[in-house]
């Protein structure tokens, strides 16, 4: 079906599916199917920080001293995290936004992608501040082979499912001869695509990102680059609400609760769902073994973080309903939930000087029952 | 255990044992039907512009040791959540391994299981992750905020929640 930039069409949006019903027309969010994505939307929104309000002063120093593999670690684990949020900033709104048919959810994928884009703002916030000149960072997530190789993996997916649903949407389904080469766009295949698409941006968000995290926030426990760390909190917290909209979305798909044919996709997928968790896992554990190929980091080694990777690789596969499929069943890393515990106010003391600056900041210790007079 | 954690933890005690429900303003939540985070927004003050707001002051600055120490000196008064018109629960909690919990005096499930050394993962602590899921046998609980995370039709997340029955935990 051709886009439109505002369908003219009447339609009952509580008989639109998710995606690849009718294109959205008037933004409106007075009338929800899935209320969860306008629950996202309000939590994220809430969520707003900026990254300069961070301080990363005493993290120059602290940079400056680390032994060479330590910054090895570090700056490893920030050009993967730029490229994971490179993809993530653009993606979500480039392959769905076409075809997405509900208006909240139109909403929250603009409002998760943005929050992507603070995310890489503030990569650059750091590395501006640990490194002269940025370049030399950033250049190399384009050159560095253990990078390249799984931002293959990381956007495959996207690009298989932009691809056919471009061809969708200028031609429609049926066989077509494009540059003397035969397209077969057929919807089945589309929505099938989207499914795994949405699987991997699960494994991205939910799986890929906390190699990093432990590393960040190891080096926060022995009181290094802890500027850096509060930045990861805000990461992680914005990461943690993006989890829970994908896998609602996939069970939504997974349930047919609002298009049948996703319940079946679903089904014919449960294998490709298990390799795509399994891939991920392991590139993150070979991922570890660059990271120390140099030595590791007081508190954390390669076999630690491997034990880590597949601690949250089955309880994220657990939450989409599938077996754990490693075998290990405590978190080998308790001490991360502390730190991974971010919300601006309920944490951290330490955080107090973070959530005094963010915009919107709550003092949350205010009893409620304070409010008992007023009219709401 | 660190400082940091240390503070990280005590931290989260002190603001959640702070936290008292009315039950109008309970009512008022559930018609606005927002999120608690939408009764703050409405209710508390507008926020400065950056450039307006004050640099935080010299003597409110805490060390992470200074903090441990001060809050040392400040116990907590009353330390579960009340419900007017509700009963303290008092319920017991047993888990299909045989360990075994009561729930009392705390603001949620995952505090009360913490507090006696069940451990449960969390992040965080407010509903929006799922991270703390667990699957509930038997029993009934009660959600305290409206949790967003995904959970199946058997699960719970304790971590937003307060039992209304004795459960039983897997
Ligand atoms: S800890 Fe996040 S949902 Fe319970
Ligand atoms: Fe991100
Ligand atoms: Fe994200």
């Amino acid at each position: 079906m051709a886009y439109t930039t505002f369908n003219r069409n009447e339609f009952d949006t509580f008989e639109q599916p998710m995606f690849f019903g009718e294109p959205v027309n008037v933004a409106r969010y007075d009338q929800q199917k899935h209320k969860i994505f306008e629950n996202l939307i309000e939590k994220q929104l809430s969520f707003f920080w900026r990254p300069e309000e961070v301080d990363l002063t005493n993290d120059r120093k602290d940079f400056m001293d680390l032994p060479e593999h330590e910054k090895h670690i570090f700056v490893s684990n920030l050009k993967y995290q730029t490229l994971l949020d490179s993809v993530q900033g653009r993606s979500p709104n480039v392959a769905l936004l076409p075809v997405v048919s509900l208006p909240e959810l139109e909403t929250w994928i603009e409002t998760w992608s943005f929050s992507e884009t603070i995310h890489s703002r503030s990569y650059t916030h750091i590395v501006r501040n640990i490194v002269p000149n940025p370049a030399v960072v950033f250049d190399d997530i384009t050159k560095n082979e253990y990078i390249v190789r799984r931002a293959i993996s990381v956007t495959k997916y996207y690009d298989d499912f932009i691809e056919l649903s471009n061809y969708y949407q200028q031609l429609g389904e049926g066989k077509h001869t494009v540059n003397g080469e035969t397209i077969d766009v057929n919807l089945h295949e589309l929505k099938r695509r989207l499914y795994l698409t949405m699987v991997s941006v699960n494994v991205l968000e939910a799986i890929r990102f906390y190699v990093s995290f432990a590393c960040s926030f190891a080096f926060a426990e022995r009181a290094k680059m802890e500027g850096n760390a509060k930045i990861i909190k805000l990461i992680a917290r914005d990461e943690a609400l993006h989890l829970t909209g994908t896998q609602h979305m996939l069970q939504i798909m997974a349930r047919g609760k609002d298009d049948a044919e996703f319940a079946q996709i679903a089904e014919e997928c449960r294998d490709d769902v298990v390799a795509i968790f399994h891939e991920a896992a392991e590139q993150e554990k070979e991922w570890a073994d660059y990271l120390f190929k140099d030595g590791s980091m007081i508190g954390l080694n390669k076999d630690i973080l491997s034990q880590y990777v597949e601690y949250i690789t089955n309880q994220r596969i657990g939450a989409l309903g599938f077996e754990p499929i490693f075998d290990v069943r405590n978190n080998p890393l308790p001490w991360i939930n502390a730190w991974l515990n971010s919300d601006n106010v309920q944490v951290a003391p330490q955080e107090a000087e973070i959530s005094s600056y963010l915009v919107g900041a709550i003092d949350s210790e205010v009893d409620t029952a304070d409010f008992g007079d007023f009219d709401l | 255990m660190t400082n940091a954690r240390r503070a990280a933890r005590i931290g989260r005690r002190r603001w959640a044992s702070s936290k008292t429900f009315h039950s109008d303003a309970q009512t008022e939540m559930e018609l606005t039907g927002g999120s608690t985070t939408q009764l703050e927004m409405d209710l508390g003050e507008l926020p400065l512009p950056s450039y307006a707001r004050p640099a935080p002051k010299e003597d409110n600055v805490l060390e992470q040791g200074d903090l441990f120490d001060l809050l040392a000196e400040s116990p907590e008064p009353t330390p579960q959540t009340i419900f007017e018109g509700m009963e303290k629960p008092i319920f017991e909690v047993a888990f299909a391994d045989g360990r075994n919990a009561r729930f009392q005096h705390a603001n949620t499930l995952l505090e009360s299981l913490e507090a006696q050394d069940i451990h449960i993962e969390y992040q965080c602590r407010e509903g929006y992750c799922g991270s703390c899921r667990v699957r509930l046998v038997e029993g009934d609980v009660h959600y305290i905020e409206e949790p967003m995370a995904w959970i199946d039709d058997d699960e719970i997340l304790p971590c937003c929640c307060i039992p209304k029955s004795a459960l039983k935990l897997q």
